[in-house]
C-alpha cells in the first residue's frame, strides 16, 4: 500500500482499534473511518503490496520445482500468501486425539484476501433461518431482507461479475449491481450441457473481480486482463482484495492507522468489564497496549476466539460459554473425469478470468422440504476444466502410461480433457467441533494456543455422497472415465479446515444465553467490543462466506458508528 | 553435499546378486540387505535405500516471487545426471513438435526436485536413486553393461518390463511404481518449458483487454459436434 503510515501509533488517538486487516477489519476500517471515526489496525503480519509483491505472469517454470506446493509454500511458489499457509513458525495448534483440523493463516496485510477465490454466492433466505426450515441448529438473530441492502453496497464496492439467474434461495442482486459476465469456456459450456440434460441447473458464476475498471482517487482498480492466477494476488486490482480497495480507500480519508507485525494476544479491560484496549508484541516480542473506545476483532474466527479466551479466565464477553464452540467449515470433495469428447479439442487461449465462469449452485430445496434426501442443507459444485498453464503437475490428468513418442502423443490428445466438480456443502453446527485453549502448548509470545477438536456428523457424509454421485452422474452422461479414486465419503470428505471456511466461534443470536453477540456484532457482555469477522456466523451455508463477511461487517459498523455519534460508547 | 549411491556400491549388489551372497557394504549409504534365503529373481535386483535426508535450506515462507532463487545445491553425481539424460531422451524424445527431454535438460530438473529439503521431495528421492541403481542393476544382469552403456533395444526392453499399467512384469513393482514417478516428472519438467507449452499448445498467460471473449469458432464448432454425438444440445 504505497498510502501506507508508517507513523508510530503513539501521535494518534484512535476511536476504535481494528484488529485484523482482511476482509472483516478492512471492511470495518472503511466504514467507521468514512463515517468520521479514527482508526487503528492492527496486523500481525508484514505490510504488503500486491503491485510490487504478487509475480502475476510470471512461469512456472522460473520458479523452484516449478513452482510446486511445498511446506514453505503450501498453494505452491507463487501463491501470494506471505508468512503462513497451513503452518506459521513460533505459532503452532494442536488437535485433540482423534481429531484432524487444519488452520490456514496469512501474516500480511490483508490477511488472506490477498489469496482467497473471490468466489461470492450470496446467502439466500433459507440460509439465515436454518432451524426454522428443518430444526437443526440455530436461527440467525437477522434475516435475508436485513442483509439485501448490505449485499447490494458490498457487490457495488468490490465488484462483483455475476448474472441473476433467479433461482430458489439464490437470491437477485439489484439491477445495476453486478458487472458483466464472461463468457463461458468451452469445458464450461460441456459440463452445462450435461447438467441441463439432468436437470441440474448452471448458470454464470459471481466472483469478485472486475469486468469493468473502478475510478476512484485512492484506490484505482483495473478490469481483469484474462491472465493469471487470482490467487497470486491482482496486482492490477482487478481481482477484490482489502489492500487494493477496501485499505486504500479508508486511508484516503485521513482517519486510518496501520501499524503491521502487531499481534494481538489480547483485549484489556477495566475493572467493570468494559474493553480499554488490546495488548499486542512487536516483531522484536515487546509487548504494548493500544487504548480506544471500542475494540472491533475482526482477525479470523479461530483467532477472534483465541485472543477472547486468553483476554481473562474463562474466556472475555463469554458467559454463554459460546467463545469457541461451533466451529465451523465447509465440506469439500473433488471429482475428477476423462472426457473422450474432449480429446484434441482445438486450442485456444482458456485462461478467461482465472475464476470458473459457470456455477453449479444446489438445486434441489424442494426436495429437500419433501423429505426425499437424506441430508439436510445444500452443496454446490465449483467446476473445471481448462487449457492450463502447465507446471508441476502432469498436463494428461492421470491417465499417462507408457513413454517415447506415444506418450508426446498423448500428452497432446489429453490436455485439456478433464473435467473436475469441486462439492462445497454446508455444515451444521455440532458439539464435537471447537477450539479452546491449549493447557499446555504456548506460542512463541508465551500465549497459550488453540486446540482444535473436529467431527463431522451423518449429515455432512451423506451430503458428500450425493455430491459425488451427481457429478460421476454428469461425467458418465458426458461418456467420461471418472478418475477419481472411489472411496467412501467419509474417506472422502475433507479434513476439518481444509476448505479454509473457518466460522462460528463467536455467533451471533437473538440472547445473551446463547450466543455471544447481538445481531451488529456487539458482544452481549462487553458493551464496546465489537466483532467484525466470521466468528459470528449462526450457520455455514455453503455459499462462501467472505461475502457475508464483509455485508454483515458494513452493517454492524454501521450501527456502531451510530452508537458513537450518539456518544452511547 | 554429495550423491550417496556411487558406482562401487551399484557394482556391489550386483556381484552379491550373481553370487547369492548378499553382504552389506561398508558405507554409510548401504542398501538394506535382503534375506539370504530371498530367491533369486529379477524383482530381487531393486534394492531400497536407506538416504540420509537432505539438509539444506528452502526459500522459505516469504521469498522474492519475482527474482526466484533455489537455495539448495544440486547432489546428484555425473553418472546419475548421465543416466537420467538418457532417460529422458528415452521418454521424451524429439518430434516434429518439440525436442527431446534430454535436450531441455530435464536431468537437471529432476536433480533440482531429488534435491530439494522437502518432504515430497525427499520421499522422491529415495524412489528416484533406488531406480536409478535398479536401471544400471537390471542392465548388467541382463546384457552386461550399465543402462547409461546399453544399446538403445536393450534400455527399451527394461523400459518395456515396468512403463505399461497394464503389462508391469509380476515382481516389478517397486521399478514400476519408480517408473511412473519419473515419467511423472519429466512430464512436469518438459511441459512446463516454452518448448513443452508451444508443443501441447497452452496459449495463456496473455494479458488482453476486454470481456473474455471464450471459444474460437473452431472451439464451438468442435464442442458442439461432441455435444450432438453425445445426445445432448449443442450451444
Amino acid at each position: 500500500m504505497p498510502q501506507h503510515n508508517k507513523k508510530p501509533h503513539r501521535e494518534f488517538e484512535p476511536d476504535v482499534v481494528v484488529v485484523g486487516s482482511g476482509a472483516g477489519g478492512g471492511m470495518a476500517a472503511y466504514v467507521l473511518t468514512k463515517a468520521g471515526v479514527k482508526v487503528l489496525i492492527l496486523e500481525a503480519g508484514r505490510d504488503y503490496d500486491p503491485l510490487a509483491d504478487s509475480a502475476m505472469l510470471k512461469w512456472n517454470h522460473e520458479a523452484p520445482l516449478r513452482a510446486a506446493p511445498t511446506p514453505d509454500k503450501d498453494f505452491g511458489y507463487y501463491d501470494a500468501t506471505v508468512g503462513g499457509g497451513w503452518s506459521v513458525p513460533g505459532e503452532p495448534y494442536t488437535s485433540a486425539p482423534g481429531s484432524t483440523f487444519r488452520w490456514w493463516r496469512a501474516r500480511m496485510l490483508g490477511g488472506r484476501t490477498n489469496h482467497w477465490g473471490r468466489h461470492v454466492p450470496r446467502f439466500g433466505p433459507y440460509d439465515f433461518k436454518p432451524y426454522t426450515r428443518d430444526g437443526l441448529g440455530m436461527d440467525w438473530p437477522l434475516s435475508y431482507e436485513d442483509m439485501a441492502p448490505y449485499y447490494d453496497r458490498t457487490e457495488k464496492l468490490v465488484g462483483v461479475i455475476g448474472t441473476n439467474s433467479g433461482l430458489e434461495n439464490h437470491p437477485d442482486s439489484s439491477p445495476g449491481v453486478l458487472l458483466p459476465s464472461p463468457k463461458p469456456r468451452a469445458t464450461e459450456l460441456m459440463i452445462q450441457a450435461a447438467a441441463n440434460d439432468l436437470g441440474i441447473p448452471c448458470v454464470p458464476s459471481r466472483y469478485a473481480v472486475l469486468s469493468r475498471a473502478i475510478d476512484h482517487p485512492h484506490a484505482p482498480r483495473q478490469a481483469c486482463f484474462n491472465a493469471s492466477s487470482c490467487g497470486r494476488g491482482c496486482g492490477i486490482g482487478a481481482a477484490f482484495q482489502s489492500t487494493t480497495s477496501l485499505l486504500p480507500m479508508a486511508m484516503g480519508t485521513g482517519k486510518l492507522r496501520i501499524t503491521t507485525n502487531a499481534t494481538v494476544s489480547l483485549v484489556v479491560t477495566d475493572e467493570r468489564g468494559r474493553a480499554k484496549g488490546v495488548e499486542y508484541f512487536d516483531k522484536d516480542g515487546a509487548s504494548h497496549v493500544v487504548r480506544a473506545r471500542v475494540v472491533v476483532l475482526a482477525a479470523s474466527a479461530c483467532d477472534t476466539a483465541k485472543i477472547l479466551l486468553n483476554s481473562r479466565d474463562g474466556g472475555l464477553a463469554n458467559s454463554s460459554g459460546e467463545v469457541g464452540r461451533n466451529l465451523m467449515d465447509t465440506t469439500g470433495t473433488n471429482i475428477a473425469g476423462h472426457i473422450p469428447a474432449l480429446e484434441n479439442r482445438p486450442r485456444y487461449n482458456e485462461d478467461g478470468m482465472d475464476v470458473a465462469h459457470l456455477y453449479i449452485p444446489f438445486w434441489l430445496y424442494k426436495e429437500q422440504a419433501a423429505g426425499k434426501l437424506d441430508f439436510p442443507r445444500g452443496y454446490h459444485y465449483e467446476i473445471g476444466g481448462r487449457f492450463g498453464m502447465p507446471g508441476a503437475g502432469s498436463p494428461l490428468g492421470g491417465v499417462e502410461d507408457g513413454y517415447g513418442l506415444s506418450l508426446k502423443e498423448d500428452a497432446r490428445r489429453y490436455y485439456g480433457a478433464q473435467l473436475s466438480f469441486t462439492v462445497r456443502g454446508e455444515m451444521i453446527p455440532n458439539t464435537d467441533s471447537f477450539c479452546e485453549l491449549d493447557p499446555d502448548v504456548k506460542d512463541k509470545y508465551g500465549m497459550p494456543v488453540l486446540r482444535f477438536h473436529w467431527k463431522w456428523s451423518q449429515h455432512e457424509i451423506r451430503q458428500i455422497a450425493h455430491g459425488i454421485k451427481s457429478a460421476r452422474d454428469m461425467i458418465h452422461r458426458l461418456g467420461g472415465t471418472v478418475t477419481t479414486p472411489d472411496i467412501p465419503p467419509e474417506r472422502a470428505i475433507s479434513d476439518g479446515g481444509f476448505i479454509i471456511h473457518e466460522l462460528g466461534t463467536t455467533r451471533m443470536g437473538d440472547k445473551a444465553g446463547n450466543s455471544v453477540t447481538d445481531s451488529f456484532g456487539k458482544s452481549w457482555d462487553v458493551d464496546n467490543l465489537v466483532i467484525a469477522d466470521g466468528s459470528v456466523f449462526t450457520s455455514n451455508a455453503h455459499k462462501n462466506p467472505t461475502l457475508t463477511i464483509m455485508a454483515l461487517a458494513w452493517r454492524s459498523m454501521d450501527h456502531l458508528a451510530a452508537r458513537l455519534r450518539k456518544g452511547e460508547v | 553435499m554429495t550423491a550417496e549411491i556411487s558406482r562401487r556400491v551399484t557394482l556391489a549388489w550386483i556381484a552379491a546378486a550373481a553370487s547369492s551372497a548378499l553382504a552389506t557394504a561398508g558405507c554409510e549409504s548401504v542398501p538394506a540387505a535382503a534375506p539370504a534365503s530371498a530367491p533369486m529373481s529379477p524383482a530381487s535386483l531393486w534394492k531400497d535405500l536407506a538416504l540420509s535426508p537432505v539438509v539444506a535450506p528452502g526459500y522459505g515462507q516469504d521469498p522474492d516471487l519475482n527474482k526466484p532463487v533455489i537455495p539448495w545445491p544440486l547432489t546428484l553425481d555425473g553418472q546419475q545426471r548421465e543416466t537420467l539424460r538418457i532417460a529422458a531422451d528415452l521418454m521424451l524424445p524429439a518430434d516434429a513438435h518439440s525436442p527431446s527431454g534430454g535436450t531441455l535438460h530435464l536431468d537437471a530438473f529432476v536433480d533440482e526436485w531429488v534435491s530439494a529439503p522437502y518432504p515430497q521431495q525427499r520421499a522422491d528421492r529415495s524412489l528416484v536413486l533406488a531406480g536409478l541403481s535398479w536401471l544400471d542393476a537390471e542392465s548388467m544382469h541382463r546384457f552386461g553393461p550399465d543402462f547409461a552403456h546399453a544399446g538403445d533395444a536393450q534400455r527399451r526392453e527394461i523400459f518395456d518390463l515396468v512403463a505399461f499399467r497394464k503389462n508391469v512384469q509380476p515382481g516389478y513393482g517397486r521399478p514400476a511404481q519408480f517408473f511412473a514417478r519419473l515419467r511423472g516428472l519429466m512430464l512436469s519438467g518438459f511441459y512446463s518449458l516454452p518448448e513443452g507449452i508451444a508443443d501441447i499448445g497452452y496459449m495463456g498467460n496473455n494479458p488482453s483487454l476486454g470481456l473474455y471473449p471464450g471459444p474460437t469458432e473452431e472451439a464451438l464448432a468442435h464442442l458442439n459436434a461432441s455435444l450432438t454425438k453425445l445426445g445432448l444440445k449443442a450451444v
